[in-house]
């Protein structure tokens, strides 16, 4: 009888350990640890297309690797001037669900179509439902400080 | 604990399950050769669950399964488990072989186990078809060359060859739909079938028992746990050690994506159908169909017929002369066979690992045309190493005329000619699969001077023209003060000679590097 529990515990106790091994391997394989893409400056348009303080859109491509596959999005971002150096940028992803939002050029906001949310030209929340503020996206002038870029 | 295992107990009675599946009597005597079974069905486990595993990432389409695989081996697990799957495929083989010598050597096909025997022969065939299908999916050079000559082959068939190979095929041409398909085929209609009879090999081996020691011995048979399944367990514990060595250690061949226009691939099949390769080389013209079609099946046919064509009760192996006999011969023509088509494989003209010196031109010509204007990090278009699905014909088109392809460019590239069109192709062709390792100012000078004018008429390690006299050993022959003459004015040097002067379109440094690369080609 020692015999046969001697075999029961190798053939259970090598079962276990190829079992585990697999897993081990298996799992880390489904886990694969995904990279966030690393942003890149895309040129956004000239400083003299915009107006102080009124956002206009701007439709970017930006190609992405999303694994195997090179993605090619298209992102809408809002540049706002502020008359002088600086050019904001803010993401047109309204912050409560992810909708688009639009500005409305009479009445100075950003409106969702979705819940009602409305940011003010520099993104913060008027009003509706979202918890924080339009996302800004880094935004830079060139050394001449006539072209825009962001980095997405 | 033991409660929680009475309560299962009295929901699902599953000791009776286990006790079914594991006390089986074993006859006294069953060693050692009766482990190969649960290896089999050890090395399936492993490829059932790599294989599921590998169509997390896999893409099974020509744009991207090249990509997918890229990716699947970027990373150390990626690497194991596409290892893995890929090796344990040959053993599967090596085993079902083995499996099958130590059924006939036992004589455990005679009666009452005939359909056991029946149900093993088209699990042979279905691992065979699921190496063939499997093949296929990287969708690189070897998956995609092996695929035409295994569809050419089922042509061959006598009645309905053209249905068969279009069957395979899916389309017009070995493409997109070919993939599709044996995607299909290879991770849902085989494996379904596969479990199936697997299954029913499993219930039918446990209706009639194992057959166990030729001669019966006395005693009593032990229940299979755990006294054979220690043996059973030992045997796959070693087996998949050596699997996952080979894994670990060797990292499957993944040569550049599928290229149906590229003339100088030689096409090879996996190792375990070298035999059958060879054989077609003894059957040329209207005799092939012998080779591809006739031969298999009289093998196939014997071996389906081998219970009722050795009648005899004895399962003693010397008493069976004729069976072991002619196995052992026809195993023996197989490993022939293989061993001779192994030997038989043509040695590749250059290693696929070495940049030859047209890619190196290439790179340098593409610095010099300006590509790095839109493609880099920063710039509109994607670096040039991430165009690696594009095919040739869409590249050179691009690389002819950017703004074709790419319209809205301020400042389109000058047009570069026809040579260093290609050179550039084949460089990012080449950056695709692997990155610029760097070589010395001089090779660089060189290969561009190379890949701009000598290409045309000169081979360099198997690649160029073939007007002019190969240029892989001349410095064995010229010295550089020569070769610098001989490229600059050759009728100076060679009266006779037809290869035009370089002296007026080369600079001196060009003229100079171009010589010394020759004379250093001993």
């Amino acid at each position: 009888m020692h015999r046969r529990r001697a075999l029961v515990l190798f053939v259970n106790s090598v079962v276990a350990l190829i079992g585990g091994g697999l897993s081990v391997i298996l799992g880390a394989f489904a886990l694969r640890p995904s990279k966030a893409p690393e942003g890149r400056w895309v040129r956004a348009g000239l400083l003299t297309d915009l107006t102080p303080n009124v956002p206009v859109a701007r439709v970017l491509a930006v190609s992405r690797q999303d694994g195997w596959y090179r993605e090619r999005a298209r992102e809408t971002v809002f540049l706002v001037w502020d008359g002088k150096r600086t050019v904001h940028a803010l993401s047109a992803t309204c912050t409560h669900l992810g909708c688009q939002v639009r500005w409305d050029a009479k009445g100075s906001k950003f409106r969702c179509p979705c819940h009602g949310g409305v940011f003010d030209a520099q993104g913060n929340v008027v009003e509706g439902p979202p918890p924080r503020p339009l996302d800004r996206v880094e935004a830079r002038l060139d050394a001449a400080g006539v072209v825009v870029a962001v980095r997405l | 604990m033991k409660r929680v295992f009475d309560w299962l107990q009295s929901r699902t009675g599953f000791r009776g399950a286990r006790h079914a599946l594991l006390d089986e009597p074993i006859p006294p005597g069953t060693g050692w050769f009766f482990t190969l079974g649960s290896v089999l069905l050890a090395l399936l486990g492993v490829q059932l669950l790599t294989g599921a595993f590998l169509t997390l990432y896999y893409a099974p389409t020509p744009d991207h399964a090249y990509d997918s695989i890229r990716f699947i081996i970027s990373t150390v697990a990626g690497r194991l488990v596409r290892g893995l799957h890929h090796y344990g495929a040959s053993f599967l083989v090596v085993v079902v072989v083995l499996h099958m010598v130590r059924v006939v050597a036992f004589g455990s096909y005679k009666p009452p186990r005939e359909a056991t025997w029946l149900s093993g022969l088209l699990l042979f065939g279905l691992i065979l078809a699921f190496s063939l299908t499997g093949y296929l999916l990287p969708w690189d050079q070897r998956a995609y060359w092996a695929t035409v000559v295994t569809i050419n082959i089922s042509r061959l068939t006598p009645v309905g060859g053209d249905l068969v190979a279009g069957l395979l095929q899916g389309g017009a041409s070995i493409g997109a739909l070919t993939l599709t398909r044996w995607y299909a085929l290879h991770v849902i209609f085989l494996p379904a079938a596969l479990v199936g009879l697997v299954v029913l090999h499993l219930v039918l081996m446990r209706r009639h028992g194992i057959s166990g020691p030729v001669r019966p011995r006395p005693g009593d048979p032990a229940p299979f746990y755990p006294w054979q399944a220690a043996r059973d367990t030992a045997v796959i514990a070693a087996v998949l050690v050596a699997l996952a060595a080979f894994a670990w250690d060797g990292a499957p061949p993944l040569e550049g994506p599928a290229d149906p226009s590229d003339s100088s691939y030689i096409p090879r099949p996996e190792w375990y159908f070298l035999g059958l390769f060879q054989l077609l080389k003894y059957f040329p013209g209207r005799w092939e169909v012998v080779g591809a079609i006739v031969l298999p099946g009289l093998v196939a046919g014997l071996l389906v017929l081998l219970p009722w064509l050795d009648r005899s009760p004895s399962r003693e192996p010397r008493r069976r002369p004729l069976v072991i006999g002619g196995f052992t011969l026809g195993l023996g023509a197989v490993v022939a066979l293989t061993a001779l088509g192994w030997r038989d494989r043509p040695q590749a003209t250059a290693s696929p690992q070495v940049w030859t010196l047209r890619e190196i031109g290439g790179r340098m010509l593409a610095q010099s045309a300006g590509c790095a204007r839109c493609h880099s990090a920063e710039g509109i278009a994607d670096p040039l190493e991430a165009s690696s699905s594009r095919g040739p014909e869409w590249l050179t088109g691009h690389v002819e005329d950017p703004e074709m392809i790419a319209p809205g460019l301020r400042e389109p590239p000058s047009a570069p000619g026809e040579r260093e069109v290609a050179a550039i192709v084949a460089y990012v062709r080449r950056l695709s699969r692997q990155s610029y390792p760097g070589f010395a100012a001089q090779t660089e000078a060189a290969a561009t001077v190379y890949a701009r004018y000598c290409v045309g008429c000169h081979v360099i390690d198997g690649e160029g023209g073939t007007d002019g006299p190969d240029l892989s050993r001349i410095g064995a022959k010229h010295d550089v003060k020569y070769l610098e003459r001989l490229i600059a004015d050759p009728e100076a040097v060679n009266p006779d000679a037809e290869m035009p002067s370089f002296d007026s379109r080369l600079t001196d440094s060009e003229l100079n590097a171009i010589a010394a690369f020759l004379a250093s080609r001993k």
